[in-house]
């Protein structure tokens, strides 16, 4: 029982990390109708931004997450100027292609500036973990499930308690008639891309401080967690996006413990792929229009 | 107050709009008739921002405005109420009407409570999510929304579509009511006979051209119905 407490604690803890990212890429795919495969490289790219930052400079995890961030957001606007803004009524394929390209992008420049494949990255809590009962728990799970809850409170403030929420959700409802309406769309746009890379470095920061270390492969993984807790909660759908990230983060740590690291994976994707064959009532699997 | 002059919109290599010129007045009610595939709502769209002309002009109180973005239509006084309405369904009735206020930075409360007064079916609902209301309760929804920006041109493209000949009635009676108060109206339609009684000027079209333009009576009515439902 307390193996499966455990168990369930770790998991919820990875899943607010995936829970957040997954929130960035449904924010750009509701604003966009189109998926954005450089949103984790991107992260990528601030954390190596930090990485660097790090090693050159003695400086406190403040500065470097204050690194990671406008890199982040910065890489995210770059991206949606590149990828997505001269494609806005074109070809949704063209775009994510586009978005492939600026993902190799990112790899590149951050593997000729820092070419090893793995960096320390400074520790967000250097402690142990802390007794809770008969289980444990990291202080950083907490801290990622704390800002998890804090961050989703506020993107549902902005959403439904602002004037700029009202124009994004207009956005997500129907472009056209959003722009009829006097609203923006390319200004909401590239606000989308700017909130959804903040999330995602928030939530990379905390992933790179827990894992003490960076690799290129930051920005595969979390364009790939991100992807699939999406589609796990529905395709665009923002509490999906949410309740996705949560379920994977359980099945992967539950699955892990009781079949072992290597069907792991398998096991999430494995769920994916049945919820898509039987077109599981909460997703989204109209083709899109 | 609006002038085009030799519109030319395209889709690829089809030209949807192949030349087109025409006048609205400021303070009428101009119709717009003509067969499925005229390009009537490729007009519209084009006026709206929403689809980029290749050549000709369209002038509002003067200023050329072809080929700008919708926003900075809307904020240049013409909105457009779209062809099947496109209301936000996942937005409440009252959401919509802040959406369609968006550039306004003033206080909106009695603008809507104005229109709450003329659509009291939407203040009835104003809590109910767009989607869920019936077709009639979106096409007025789709007005007032488009109303909440204070245009000095509504564009209205087939607002009768679809609807009940009492609701359709109710609509027309709308339009009069806002034409009354001041604005001109730009209409879309398919009902020639409600169109015919309202409109003050009315153009053809064809196969993206104008191919008529007068006053109600200045053609008669069979043939006006004759030639914008069958394009002879």
């Amino acid at each position: 029982m307390s193996d499966f407490l455990q168990n369930t604690l770790d998991g919820l803890a990875a899943g607010a990390s995936y829970a957040l990212l997954a929130l960035g890429f449904t924010l750009i795919f509701g604003v966009l109708r189109r998926a954005n495969l450089s949103y984790g490289p991107a992260i990528m790219f601030g954390a190596y931004a930090a990485a660097w930052t790090s090693l050159n400079f003695h400086v406190g995890l403040g500065v470097l997450f204050a690194v990671m961030l406008a890199t982040t957001v910065l890489a995210g606007a770059y991206v949606e100027r590149l990828a997505f803004a001269p494609h806005r009524a074109g070809s949704a394929v063209a775009a994510m292609v586009a978005s492939f390209a600026l993902w190799m992008q990112f790899e590149e420049v951050a593997t000729l500036v820092l070419p090893r494949h793995l960096y320390a990255f400074p520790a967000l809590y250097e402690g142990g973990p802390l007794p809770l009962g008969a289980l444990t728990v990291r202080v950083e799970a907490l801290v990622m499930i704390g800002v998890a809850i804090a961050i989703c409170g506020a993107v549902w403030w902005l959403l439904y308690r602002t004037r700029f929420g009202a124009a994004v959700r207009a956005v997500i409802d129907n472009p056209i008639a959003a722009g009829l309406s006097g609203i923006s769309v390319p200004a909401v746009s590239i606000r989308i891309f700017a909130l959804a890379s903040a999330i995602g470095a928030v939530a990379g920061f905390l992933i790179v401080t827990t894992q003490e270390q960076v690799t290129p492969m930051l920005g595969m993984w979390s364009t790939l967690k991100g992807l699939l807790a999406m589609m796990l909660g529905g395709l665009g759908s923002l509490p999906g996006a949410v309740i996705g990230g949560l379920a994977l983060g359980l099945i992967e740590a539950h699955s892990q413990w009781y079949l072992g690291p290597q069907l792991r994976d398998f096991l999430a994707y494995f769920l994916l792929f049945v919820l898509l064959a039987v077109r599981a009532p909460w997703m989204n699997t109209r083709s899109a229009s | 107050m609006l002038e085009i002059r030799d519109l030319v919109t395209a889709y690829g290599k089809i030209e949807a709009l192949k030349g087109v010129s025409l006048d609205i007045a400021r303070g009428s009610i101009t119709c717009l008739l003509g067969p499925n595939g005229a390009g009537k709502t490729t007009l519209m769209m084009t006026i709206a921002g929403v689809l980029k002309p290749r050549r000709g002009t369209v002038k509002f109180q003067g200023e050329a405005i072809g080929g700008r973005t919708p926003d900075v239509i809307v904020a240049r006084g013409i909105a457009l109420v779209p062809e099947n309405r496109l209301v936000f369904p996942s937005m409440t009735v009252l959401e919509n009407l802040l959406a369609g206020g968006y550039q306004r930075r003033d206080d909106l409360s009695a603008d809507i409570e104005r229109l709450f007064g003329r659509f009291p079916r939407l203040k009835e609902r104003s809590s109910q999510l767009a989607g869920t209301l019936s077709g009639g309760e979106q096409q007025m929804l789709a007005v007032a929304r488009a109303l909440m920006s204070r245009p000095k041109l509504l564009l209205m493209d087939e607002p009768s579509l679809g609807l009940a000949p009492l609701v359709v009635e109710e609509i027309f009676r709308t339009v009069a009511e806002l034409h009354r108060d001041g604005t001109t109206i730009f209409l879309v339609e398919q009902n020639a006979h409600m169109a015919l009684k309202v409109a003050d000027h009315f153009y053809l079209m064809e196969q993206g051209r104008v191919s008529f333009s007068g006053n109600p009576g200045s053609l008669a009515e069979d043939e006006v119905i004759r030639r914008a439902y069958l394009g002879a």
